[in-house]
C-alpha cells in the first residue's frame, strides 16, 4: 500500500498542497482531480521527489520511507512517473536512455533482446521507423514524447509498484486512450497503484469511483 | 559518413566533400587530441559537417575545422556544427574556421556547449539515471 501522512508540498515560498492523507491499496488507481493549479501535478512531483518541492509529512510504500529517498532511488524502488512534458535530453539518443534504464532498473535481458522489443514497442503505439536512433524527444511532438513515456511504463510493468500517470493523454489521438487503459489494467493486475491526473472526461468516469478532489488542498 | 575517434593523438584530415553529411566524433577519455579537418570543395557542392566532441577526466581536445574556398569555386553551400561536452576536468577548444573567396557561396556556422538543465537531470533521476556523462559518452558511440 502508498500511504501519505500530513503532506505539505512547497515550491520556494509558495506553498502548494496543505495536509494530504492518502491510502492506496496495491491494485488500485486513484483519480486525482481539482482545478488548474490545485497542485496535482506538484503531488505526483512530490511522490516522485522533484528536488525543488519542499516537502513535509511521510510517503511509504509499505514499510519503505519513500520520503527519506532521492529521485533516483524512488524510482529504483518501483515509482515510475509519466511525465507530462518530458523534455528532450541534449547529446542523448533513445536507445541508449533505454540501455541505461535497462541497466538502473536491473531488467533482465541482454542488449539485443532490448533492441529487438524497443523496436517492436516502438512500432505498436506508432513512433516512426528509426525512432531509437533519434536525439531523445529531439523535434518530437508532444504527443510522440507521451507515448516514449508510455512505451517507458510498458517496459517496467513488471517492475513498478507506484505508477505515476500526469496527463497521459494530452497531445494523443483519440486511439492511443485504449493504450492507457491497459497499462492502468495491467498495472493493476500486477499488483501496483496507480495515480492518475487527467482532463479527459472518459478516463475521468472510468476511474472516477475512488477520487481524490485537491480544489480546497 | 559517420567516424569515431576513441582517445586519438592528432588528426590531420583534408576531406573533399562528395556526400551530402559528415559526422566527426571524438571521444577523449585520457591524454590530449590535436584534430585539423581542412574542407575542401568542389564547386556546386552542398553538404554538412556535424562534430561531437566528448572528454573526460583532465583530457584535452584541441578541434579546428577549416573551410577553404578560393575565388574559382562556387555554388558551395554548406553549415558547420560543433558540440562539445567537456566533463570532469577535461577542456575542449573547438572552433570553425572560413577563408571563403568566392561570393556565390552560402556557409553558416554554430558552436555549442552540451547542457543537462535541472529539469532534465530531474527527469533522468525519475528514470533511475544518474550517470548522465556514461549516457552521452554511449549515444555518441552508439548513434
Amino acid at each position: 500500500m502508498l500511504t501519505i501522512k500530513n503532506l505539505s508540498a512547497s515550491i520556494g515560498d509558495k506553498q502548494i498542497l496543505n495536509n494530504i492523507n492518502i491510502e492506496l491499496p496495491f491494485g488500485e488507481c486513484l483519480l486525482v482531480t481539482g482545478q488548474n493549479g490545485a497542485g496535482k501535478s506538484t503531488l505526483l512531483h512530490a511522490i516522485m521527489g522533484r528536488p525543488d518541492i519542499t516537502v513535509i509529512g511521510e510517503i511509504n510504500l509499505v514499510s519503505e520511507e519513500l520520503h527519506k529517498l532521492e529521485c533516483h532511488e524512488r524510482s529504483q524502488s518501483g515509482v515510475f512517473m509519466v511525465h507530462q512534458s518530458p523534455p528532450t535530453i541534449d547529446g542523448v539518443n533513445t536507445m541508449s536512455l533505454f540501455k541505461e534504464i535497462q541497466k538502473v532498473q536491473n531488467v533482465a535481458g541482454s542488449t539485443g533482446d532490448l533492441i529487438k522489443l524497443s523496436k517492436s514497442l516502438f512500432n505498436w503505439i506508432g513512433l516512426p521507423e528509426g525512432w531509437e536512433k533519434r536525439q531523445f524527444n529531439l523535434g518530437a511532438s508532444g504527443g510522440e514524447r507521451k507515448k516514449n513515456e508510455i512505451i517507458q511504463a510498458v517496459y517496467l510493468k513488471n517492475k513498478t509498484r507506484v505508477l505515476l500517470l500526469d496527463e497521459p493523454d494530452s497531445g494523443l489521438e483519440q486511439s492511443s486512450r485504449q493504450k492507457i487503459i491497459d497499462l492502468i489494467q495491467e498495472t493493476k493486475n500486477l499488483n501496483g497503484c496507480v495515480l492518475l491526473v487527467t482532463h479527459d472526461k472518459e478516463l475521468q468516469e472510468l476511474y472516477g469511483a475512488n477520487k481524490l478532489d485537491l480544489s480546497n488542498a | 559518413m559517420r567516424k569515431v575517434y576513441l582517445d586519438a593523438d592528432s588528426l590531420d584530415l583534408t576531406l573533399v566533400p562528395t556526400r551530402p553529411e559528415y559526422e566527426f566524433v571524438f571521444i577523449q577519455t585520457e591524454g590530449r587530441c590535436t584534430a585539423n579537418i581542412k574542407l575542401k570543395p568542389f564547386a556546386d557542392t552542398k553538404f554538412k559537417i556535424k562534430i561531437y566532441i566528448y572528454a573526460e577526466g583532465d583530457s584535452e581536445v584541441d578541434c579546428v575545422c577549416t573551410l577553404d574556398i578560393p575565388k574559382d569555386i562556387g555554388g558551395v553551400e554548406t553549415d558547420i556544427q560543433i558540440r562539445s561536452w567537456p566533463f570532469d576536468k577535461s577542456k575542449i577548444k573547438a572552433r570553425p574556421e572560413m577563408f571563403i573567396k568566392n561570393s556565390n557561396v552560402i556557409a553558416t556556422h554554430g558552436n555549442a556547449l552540451g547542457t543537462l538543465k535541472t529539469e532534465d537531470k530531474y527527469y533522468l533521476a525519475s528514470k533511475g539515471i544518474t550517470d548522465y556523462k556514461e549516457l552521452v559518452k554511449q549515444s555518441l558511440l552508439n548513434a
